[in-house]
């Protein structure tokens, strides 16, 4: 068995059986998906906003972000097989760990339930909130997951502000 | 009347959290005629017949990609001068290049704040408000 682990603002996709895709989760949630049918699956981890030192992220920065990568991750599984209408979904985190971030976990899972739902795909397992932190295993092509409370440490990396998006590309075309 | 309301628009983007923030985006900077589509085939032969102003796209879509709806719509002979700006990933220098060859008119890399959505706006059609 090959594991595979990942880390806030990461996903992997798998398409080969026998992977096993694990992350830590606190306040952050971690998107499961597959297609059935394709058998191809893969495992986001994101945090929406997090206040950092010197800004406080607002709402709207937090869906843009969410959005995003939710969207990597499926465009991900798209290029490898996956049929949008087809997917899953398993979602776990947002836990309330650290009083005073604002119910930051709350907000990350509310995105997560109205994310699935906008987008037609059915959550068939879901284990999100509450005030523990979570260990997440996703088999992708299997589309098995299972998701274990851990002790009240949060083993994830510290919190990362949303960098903003610098106005304008790259490349300097227009 | 701000010129954004004079605007009419076509959203096209697979992902349906996508269209409803671009177009919650366009409605703030004063677009009120704002449709939108799944797909780029639907789009085209939507403003085929009820021509717009503006198409903002994805490039990221199956079934026919950005690249492939910009040339269609550049090679048409009625809806060929249509303004295009195409959404990127961030990663996706290439695919800029080539939007550029095909004659896109601009291009925003996701994630955008609404600010970038309206600059890359304004330096088509001036300022909006």
């Amino acid at each position: 068995m090959r594991r595979v682990s990942i880390v806030q603002g990461e996903n992997a996709i798998v398409v080969e059986p026998g992977v096993v895709v694990s992350t830590l989760l606190g306040s952050c949630v971690a998107a499961c998906l597959y297609d059935p049918v394709a058998k191809v699956g893969g495992m986001n981890h994101f945090l929406l906003g997090e206040p950092g030192a010197d800004h406080r992220v607002s709402a709207g920065d937090m869906q843009r972000y969410g959005v995003h990568a939710m969207e990597l991750l499926i465009n991900g599984m798209m290029a490898r097989g996956a049929m949008r209408h087809r997917l899953r979904a398993h979602v776990y985190g947002g836990g309330n760990i650290v009083s005073g971030l604002g119910g930051i976990g709350t907000a990350n899972a509310t995105f997560a339930r109205r994310f699935m739902a906008d987008e037609g795909i059915e959550i068939a397992h879901s284990d999100l909130g509450g005030t523990s932190a979570r260990k997440v295993e996703f088999l992708p092509h299997e589309g098995k997951s299972r998701c274990t409370r851990v002790a009240d440490h949060v083993p994830e990396r510290p919190p990362v502000p949303v960098a903003l998006p610098p106005v304008g590309g790259e490349l300097e075309l227009f | 009347m701000p010129a954004a309301a004079a605007i009419k628009v076509m959203v096209v983007d697979d992902q349906t959290s996508m269209r409803a923030m671009i177009r919650r985006a366009l409605q703030d900077l004063g677009f009120k005629d704002v449709r939108d589509k799944a797909s780029a085939p639907e789009a085209l032969s939507s403003i085929k017949t009820d021509r717009v102003h503006l198409v903002i796209s994805d490039f990221n879509m199956p079934e026919m990609d950005g690249l492939q709806f910009l040339e269609a719509v550049r090679s048409d002979p009625v809806i060929g001068k249509t303004v295009f700006i195409m959404l990127t990933g961030s990663a996706d220098k290439e695919i800029v290049q080539k939007a550029a060859a095909l004659g896109v008119n601009n291009y925003v890399v996701k994630p955008f704040a609404p600010a970038a959505l309206k600059e890359k706006i304004e330096r088509v059609f001036g300022e909006l408000t």
